[in-house]
């Protein structure tokens, strides 16, 4: 694609295009809340304490998930069985499931009229309104993000590899722990920035399950049906400003050591 | 030393059927065939990479069929060479010393070795993203002979690598056989290549090991019109014996022996048909006239195909000899080869 | 024509056109949205009523929204959302937060009283009753919950009952004490949330009207008359509860004192179909129509409705006049 041609600025003009149509909506909401407004809301206990438990239990999706689904993904990645086209669309699902309906469908079970809700019951471990109850939430919207982000990564490492560690003497733990693992954990790191990122924003199903304990996005929502517009904004700021800090850093991180490689 | 029984493997869209195979202690064994016939199968399924249906794979006294690859002993090179990108080439020769007990000071002497005699010493410290073809293959050699495994596989460790270095490359390789006591066993594609490593090789076509023998039997006297064919014995016809002659199309040809049975197949290898324009005072028995039906350039020799009554054979010869003898489609020649240099099966 | 005459036939003319007008317009049948804001425990009643006016009167398109009576108030006072009519659980929301720049007017037409909602898969369900329910509910391991008495009467109202029992049952430190065993997490913006929490198990005991109760299919215990808001003869009693609520704006409170439950509904002012609106309320107001619906779901409608003063009659719509009286 030469520059100056008529396809090249086609592809300049659809890029301004999502460019405008992403900032301009955030821009108009960042910039809204006066600073003595912003100054006034973080100052409350409330607002600071709701955007923590939004990023600590967002914070913990992503490690359960990191736990549970690589494995997983590692499965996805290497072996062929009937069925696993079915295996990969069920990881998809939380992604189309409406989000009031994934909070009702995790309430359902948490109760103590189902099987599992009362053995959760019995063990003292409650799920409505409380973090346990957000955690599951987050990390039910939260998992196939990461799991497609690190199949991927899995994927595109020769199982070649893995083959000759083998044949070297290591066992399959001992090939995944110095072979593979090196060698997909900047894909582990996307996955869980991804996880993260859905967690953090997530609000339909979390209202649902526990309105208290309040994070972040219930909180601007209670806000702003409360006070209004005035009064939510800034807690939206600092929420996006925060993730948006956060995120940053992550990714620093692995650039550097990109280029230490 | 390798002892395959009763082999079968079965994949989605492949299978190996009923392998046989026999290596010897410290051979360096061959095995041939052209693509899709199963060899890089069978040889992951003798590293243990790929599960097997039924049958046995012995090595040394060791039934090793049900044991995972880092338990049998068997190290495995691919084209490739797949050396792990994020460590240094001495940490990748060393990887496998995580995983056996072998004392600091043999270690040592061991690595000291492979190093000098692969010529690594200045390579150590770097990665392999920057190394060259040949490089990456002296590393992933030294990295699987470190752990003294009892038999070496290599997935066609040459053809990725410049022709001009082969011959280099592959003296390097023979040499390094006979320095160590390992089994080699080698996929190839490259007659040269089989020809001066090999001690004993296997043809495989489909699945099925078609032919296995001394290199020199499968060249001059393969057993089946596939590794024939293979081989390159391109004037191969079918024939009836009757005592020591064959008759095939409406020609005689003197074999100098009688075969065992009465029809069958005879080759010859092109390189041992001799053209000329008057007879030879030469003691070969067979000698015909025909008249040239083609004459193709392949590179470094020509084909001059010769037609004699309805057969056709195809001949190599030199350039040179070519424009000595004055070679053209259309004249007479005279086509002249030994009885010895006929195989009949 | 002389210039005098042709001026009074195009007046004529227009006044007639004016008139011919008018008149279609009061013989059209209402057409067009009606938003209704309601409170949440309104919600199965006003399905019912909307589906019967929309059956009599297809062109209307009734569109609700449920929220906490306090949390109705706010959309049309602070964030000024376009509605026709507004249906309180607690009539004083109306007179305190929307009287006089959103609304003129305030029908009262129905009462209920607050129950305690179980199911027969709470802890010691078989065992509470009138007697014993506040010894249960801090009892450890009860899980219950009311709705935010910031935004739901019925919040308020289910904290005014906690203070009442302290006073009835003559037990000092009661109402503290039910307090302390009823975590934050328990408490949800809108009462009939508390419906889904009882009935998958996740809540065992919830305050609620008794009409919302019936209507779910939920058991419940009856309280006292003195101490369950329901009935007016007792508001002398009931206004010794006094709760304090979030202001208009963050930071400022006010005080909330108890008062029997009664029901109140407004229309806009700013209503953006004020005549289909009437047309409805009409409906819903007639004891053969709403207040029919109303009764059949456990909740007891005032027949006829009542205005307190003469001056408020005299500002309804000519419509709703006759389904009104005066009493207070």
């Amino acid at each position: 694609m030469r520059s100056k041609e008529p396809f090249f600025w086609i592809t300049i003009s659809c890029g301004i295009v999502i460019m405008a149509f992403i900032l301009i909506p955030l821009v108009e909401m960042m910039t809204a809340p006066s600073f003595a407004m912003l100054k006034e809301t973080i100052k409350d206990k409330d607002v600071v304490r709701s955007i923590w438990l939004s990023i600590y239990t967002a914070g913990l999706a992503a490690i359960i998930s990191f736990v549970f689904g690589t494995p997983l993904a590692y499965l996805l990645a290497r072996t062929e069985f009937t069925g696993k086209r079915l295996v990969e669309s069920i990881i998809d699902l939380p992604i189309v499931i409406p989000h009031p309906v994934v909070g009702i469908a995790i309430l359902s079970v948490a109760g103590r009229n189902h099987w599992i809700g009362q053995i959760f019951s019995d063990l003292g471990i409650r799920i409505m309104g409380s973090v346990t109850g957000i955690v599951v939430v987050l990390t039910f919207v939260g998992l196939p993000f990461y799991v497609n982000a690190v199949k991927n990564g899995f994927e595109s490492i020769s199982p070649r590899l893995e083959n000759v560690s083998r044949s070297l003497g290591a066992s399959m733990f001992s090939t995944f722990f110095r072979i593979t693992f090196p060698l997909a954990w900047r894909s582990m790191l996307i996955g869980i920035i991804m996880c993260s990122a859905r967690a953090i924003s997530e609000f339909g199903a979390v209202v649902i399950v526990a309105y208290h304990p309040m994070i972040a996005p219930v909180m601007i929502y209670e806000r702003f049906e409360a006070y209004g517009l005035k009064y939510s904004q800034p807690v939206a700021v600092w929420l996006v400003s925060v993730c948006l800090a956060l995120f940053l850093i992550l990714r620093i991180l692995t650039l550097r050591n990109k280029q230490e490689a | 030393m390798i002892k395959i029984e009763n082999l079968n493997i079965h994949l989605s869209e492949f299978n190996l059927r009923d392998i046989n195979l026999n290596i010897e202690e410290n051979e360096f064994f061959i095995l041939m065939g052209p693509t899709g016939a199963g060899k890089t199968v069978l040889l992951e399924a003798l590293a243990g990479l790929i599960k097997t249906k039924s049958g046995n794979i012995i090595i040394g006294k060791k039934n090793i069929t049900k044991l995972p690859p880092e338990k049998r002993g068997v190290g495995i090179v691919y084209q490739d060479y797949s050396l792990f990108p994020h460590l240094t080439v001495l940490e990748n020769i060393n990887y496998g010393l995580h995983f056996h007990k072998i004392d600091k000071p043999q270690a040592e002497k061991r690595l000291n070795r492979l190093v000098e005699d692969l010529n690594l010493s200045h390579l150590l410290k770097r990665f392999p993203l920057n190394l060259s073809g040949g490089e990456l293959q002296r590393v992933a050699l030294a990295r699987a002979l470190m752990v003294n495994p009892s038999v070496l596989l290599l997935d066609e460790p040459l053809s990725a690598l410049d022709t001009n270095f082969r011959e280099e490359i592959r003296a390097g390789l023979k040499r390094l056989h006979k320095n160590s006591n390992v089994t080699f066993l080698m996929v190839t594609h490259d007659f040269a290549e089989a020809l001066s490593l090999a001690d004993r090789a296997a043809v495989m076509n489909n699945g099925i090991i078609e032919q296995t023998g001394s290199i020199e039997d499968i060249f001059q006297r393969p057993d089946s019109t596939f590794v024939a064919n293979f081989v390159g014995m391109k004037n191969l016809f079918a024939a009836q014996f009757r005592d020591t002659k064959a008759l095939t199309g409406s020609i005689e040809i003197e074999l100098g022996h009688k075969p065992a049975n009465s029809h069958g197949y005879i080759a010859i290898r092109p390189e041992d048909i001799v053209l000329s324009k008057e007879s030879l005072a030469s003691s070969m028995r067979n000698s015909f006239r025909g008249t040239v039906t083609g004459v193709l350039d392949q590179g470094l020799y020509y084909e001059v195909d010769v037609m004699v009554e309805n057969v056709t054979f195809k001949s190599l010869i030199t350039k040179s000899s070519l424009f000595e003898l004055g070679i053209q489609e259309g004249i007479e020649m005279l086509l002249s080869f030994k009885s010895t240099a006929i195989h009949n099966f | 024509m002389k210039p005098g005459n042709f001026c009074k036939l195009v007046l004529l003319t227009a006044t007639g056109i004016l008139l011919v007008a008018l008149a279609t317009q009061g013989f059209a049948a209402p057409k067009g949205k009606v938003v209704i804001f309601n409170a949440g425990s309104l919600t199965i009643p006003l399905a019912k009523m909307e589906k019967a006016f929309e059956a009599k009167h297809p062109g209307v398109d009734i569109v609700r929204e449920a929220a906490g009576s306090r949390k109705c108030a706010r959309k049309i006072s602070d964030l000024k959302k376009p509605c026709d009519i507004m249906a309180s659980a607690d009539f004083t929301v109306i007179d305190t937060m929307l009287i006089p720049e959103y609304a003129n007017w305030n029908i009262r037409f129905a009462t209920n009283r607050l129950v305690l909602c179980y199911t027969d898969k709470s802890r010691y369900a078989d065992k509470i009753n009138a007697g014993n329910w506040y010894k249960i509910l801090t009892k450890k391991g009860v899980v219950w919950g009311h709705a935010d008495p910031n935004a739901d009467p019925c919040g308020y109202r289910s904290l005014m009952v906690l203070q009442l029992a302290e006073k009835y049952y003559k037990k000092p430190g009661l109402y503290q004490k039910l307090i302390n065993s009823r975590p934050k997490e328990n408490i949800r913006p809108k009462s009939v949330e508390l419906v889904a929490l009882l009935q998958t198990g996740n809540m065992d005991y919830a305050w609620e009207y008794r009409s919302v109760a019936v209507q779910h299919g939920l058991k419940f215990v009856e309280l006292p008359d003195q101490i369950n808001l329901g009935n007016y003869k007792y508001d002398n009693f009931y206004k010794q509860a006094v709760v304090e609520l979030t202001g208009k704006k963050p930071g400022t409170t006010t005080k909330k004192k108890g008062k029997s439950c009664t029901y109140g509904v407004t229309l806009i002012k700013d209503a953006p179909n004020k005549e289909a609106a009437t047309a409805f309320l009409q409906y819903m107001l007639n004891p053969e129509g709403g207040l029919k619906i109303l009764k059949e779901m456990g909740q007891p409608p005032f027949i006829p409705c009542r205005v307190p003063t003469a001056e408020m009659m005299a500002i309804l719509p000519a419509e709703l006049q006759k389904l009104v009286e005066i009493k207070k």
